[in-house]
């Protein structure tokens, strides 16, 4: 009787034991960083993990709501053991309330939502479809989703229903962030006689005062300070490149993603510098972020303050290379853009680019707000 | 009985206590007459660095369907080579639309049977080359452990059965790269250290990782280099082993002990991908397009320009393949597919032939083959014991192929752009 009664106490203790709390292994993943510092313990941590079920799922995916990029691979490494375990199995009891929550948190890390997202589309294949085209304001899904809203206006198109097509092709043309998508759901608007202003939507800079070009033998025009950096004065006239006089001069670029092309407007030539200057009225004081790329290179003042400038040459203008935090003031804002131009590279073929683009927007990429000011010389 | 160099160096120990007496001596007088031809092909180009492998048994022809032993979907894309070791083939890849969704697969090299596959964030993607994606360098291993560097700015340290053992983001450390194409130079294992090779358009250095922890054991900045793609090669040059990158228009040796410079030789191409080969006691150099060949004698310090050059011609250069040094003779296929075979010790053109399409990836050798893969799919083979040019066969594997081939233990192993292909006597 009494090895009854300790069998019945020991099935007592352990209903009394409390679920596991994954909360230490996690916290030790956690410490992971620069220098592989705490992988010894992290793998320890993950082994420990990855015995256990989908329980410790929602706490993992918790964690992995992380910008630590080390230890969200190390949780990732449990997150896919469990999953494709228990996708093995019958009759596990998935947490699928809770991942709907997860993957519809625009608020998250995206990675762990877009895994989550493929988890349910195993769990739950068409909640996907429902679910996606929702997603316009969504960081991490916004891309599909306008994918979606440009296939869903040129199906209306297909069928003759030109207001649902010019419907979807507003909405993909708002939400859209990416040029490439933002060119497109434009062009689209534009064949239906809908207007759709890309630069204002990009916040592309294309009301220019241009001079220049600048002497700067081989590569010494980066460092080199020529007049207009110490003060923008339209009415100056300077000695440039080859003795020739230069004066400010004017210039709207109409390119739709507003490259401007200095070979076209300030000449062809080498081993020189040129400056672009622009300024801006925004409606009030804000955190935005200039966008910028340059061949072969540029540096950019906001009133008066240096806030880029990358010491690089023969790389090509390419939309978006260079983000750079910046705080614009309520009203006028002056923006100064040096571009260098470097020597023709030792193969004649290679091409003699020298252009610059450069837009304003926030964090996410949508352009801010702002008039371009001409002022008077 | 099937004798794997690698495997039977690992195994010694355990195999050694197993035996006593007769049965030891019964061994050692077995040994000398196993025919041990098989070797690992444990990274970039090999158990040499260069292509070039002292393995025998390869088939000379094949199809999309002849001696073809196995084939394996692979996710994504990538170039970088298959890597082998004991019977374990290991590929890494890329997906997503920044190629941000990382792959490193383990496959049995028997069967093709998926061992093991981890799926990893890459920390940075950049932009990238629609064929390779963040995967470009190959994984390395030295039979304990797998290190994969992708173009993310990430290296992975595994242990052979896929546990993850420790993972640098050196893109977050030290700033993301900047590269148009990704980064694809592929890490090499010296002594205890792994040795990556991070040049791209914004501050490039060369970075020696603890194989055991991945902390740095050393770290060189290299502020007055950009882009390139090449890999790092060590040479020994007497008593002392140099580590050799090329990019930038120049060719820097560094002690890999300490990551100190110690000669550059300059007049390379601006971006350069190729990773020079080493033999004869030269180090073959080539970078192009339109570029020049050099051999070179490495070793000296500062600038060895005008002192240390052997050969150099300026014919035939390419831009991604990497060339081979075969017995005398140093082989080449550029990018447009004109093949080329030097001599070694002058430069001397041999011959030069069109093999027909374009290659990326870089020539093998095995038992006396060069095999020459062009991006259709199709492989040259040619007798390397001949003179002249001489063909053996052309073999098309029906699938594109940019990634280089593999070879271990008879077989050849094929990434094509959407298999893994082993290619084998059936």
């Amino acid at each position: 009787m009494k090895w009854i009664a300790g069998c019945l106490m020991l099935v007592g203790l352990a209903a009394l034991d409390p679920p596991y709390d994954p909360a230490r292994e996690l916290a030790a993943i956690a410490k992971t960083g620069p220098q592989g510092e705490g992988s010894a313990a992290a793998k320890v941590a993950r082994d420990e993990l990855a015995k256990h079920g989908v329980e410790v799922l929602p706490q993992l995916l918790v964690a992995m709501d992380t910008s630590n990029a080390v230890a969200a691979n190390w949780y990732r490494t449990v997150y896919e053991e469990i999953v494709a375990r228990e996708l093995a199995r019958d009759g596990t009891k998935w947490p699928v309330e809770f991942f709907k929550e997860y993957v519809s948190d625009a608020k998250r890390v995206g990675r762990p939502r877009r895994l989550v997202l493929g988890l349910l589309d195993k769990l739950e294949p068409a909640f996907r479809a429902s679910w996606l085209p929702t997603r316009l304001d969504d960081a991490e899904f916004r891309y599909e989703a306008v994918g979606l809203a440009l296939t869903a206006g040129d199906r209306a198109l297909k069928d003759n229903n030109q207001p649902a097509a010019k419907a979807e092709f507003r909405k993909a043309f708002e939400a859209a962030r990416d040029s490439t998508q933002v060119t497109q759901a434009a062009a689209k608007l534009k064949s239906l006689s809908e207007s759709a202003d890309v630069a204002q939507h990009l916040g592309l800079i294309t009301e220019w005062w241009l001079v220049g070009p600048f002497d700067a033998p081989q590569k010494t025009g980066f460092a080199k300070v020529f007049a207009p950096e110490g003060k923008v004065d339209l009415q100056a006239k300077y000695l440039g490149q080859g003795g020739v006089e230069q004066a400010w001069k004017r210039h709207h670029e109409t390119d739709t993603l507003g490259q401007l092309d200095l070979n076209k407007q300030l000449g062809t030539t080498r081993e020189a510098v040129g400056y672009a200057y622009a300024e801006i009225d925004v409606p009030h004081e804000q955190a935005a972020q200039v966008r910028c790329g340059a061949d072969d290179n540029c540096s950019v003042w906001l009133n008066g303050e240096k806030v880029f400038g990358r010491d690089q040459w023969l790389n090509g203008t390419r939309f978006d290379r260079f983000i750079t935090p910046i705080q614009l003031k309520a009203g006028r804002n002056a923006l100064l853009v040096k571009i260098c131009q470097g020597p023709q590279h030792k193969d004649p073929e290679v091409s003699n680019n020298w252009s610059v683009q450069l837009r304003l927007c926030d964090d996410q990429g949508r352009g801010i707000e702002f008039n371009s000011i001409n002022p008077e010389r | 009985m099937n004798c794997k160099k690698g495997i039977v160096k690992e195994m010694m120990p355990r195999w050694i206590s197993r035996i006593r007496g007769s049965e030891l001596l019964l061994v050692l007088f077995l040994l000398p007459h196993v025919r041990c031809n098989a070797e690992n092909w444990p990274g970039w180009r090999g158990p040499n660095r260069n292509g070039v492998t002292s393995d025998t048994g390869v088939p000379t022809t094949w199809s999309a369907t002849e001696n073809v032993l196995w084939k394996m979907p692979l996710p994504g894309i990538g170039t970088s080579n298959p890597v082998v070791w004991g019977d374990k083939v290991f590929v890494t890849a890329s997906e997503g639309r920044d190629q941000g969704e990382l792959h490193v697969i383990c496959f049995d090299r028997d069967t093709g049977r998926e061992l093991w596959h981890q799926r990893l964030w890459g920390t940075a993607p950049t932009l990238f080359y629609g064929r390779s994606g963040m995967a470009s360098p190959s994984p390395v291993t030295d039979g304990k452990r797998l290190f994969a560097f992708f173009g993310t700015g990430d290296v992975f340290c595994f242990d052979l059965d896929g546990g993850l053992l420790w993972q640098r983001a050196i893109a977050d450390e030290y700033g993301p790269f900047e590269n148009r194409f990704a980064a694809a130079s592929s890490p090499l294992l010296f002594e205890d250290k792994l040795i990556v090779q991070c040049d791209h358009y914004g501050a490039s250095y060369v970075i020696a990782l603890d194989q055991l922890t991945g902390a740095n054991r050393w770290k060189s900045d290299r502020p007055e280099v950009w882009l390139s793609w090449s890999s790092p090669q060590l040479v020994t040059n007497g008593d002392r082993i140099e580590l050799v990158l090329s990019g930038s228009e120049k060719l820097d040796g560094y002690d890999p002990r300490t990551g100190s410079p110690l000669w550059t030789l300059r007049g390379l191409a601006r971006e350069c991908v190729p990773t020079p080969v080493f033999g004869h006691g030269m180090l073959f150099v080539v970078s192009g397009p339109n570029g020049t060949h050099f051999a070179i004698k490495p070793g000296g310090s500062g600038d060895i320009t005008d002192s240390h050059i052997v050969w150099k011609n300026d014919k035939g250069t390419s831009f991604v393949p990497s060339a081979i040094l075969v017995g005398e003779r140093y082989y080449l296929a550029d990018d447009k597919g004109i093949g080329s075979c030097l001599d070694a010790h002058t430069g001397k053109l041999i011959w030069k032939k069109r093999f027909g399409d374009k290659f990326t990836a870089s020539p093998v050798a095995a038992d006396g083959k060069l095999f020459f893969i062009n991006e259709a799919g199709s492989t040259l083979v040619l007798d390397a014991t001949q003179a002249g040019y001489e063909e053996v066969a052309r073999n098309d594997i029906g699938e594109e192929v940019y990634a280089s081939p593999a070879i271990s233990q008879g077989k050849l192993f094929v990434r094509t752009s959407k298999n893994l292909v082993c290619v084998g006597s059936k």
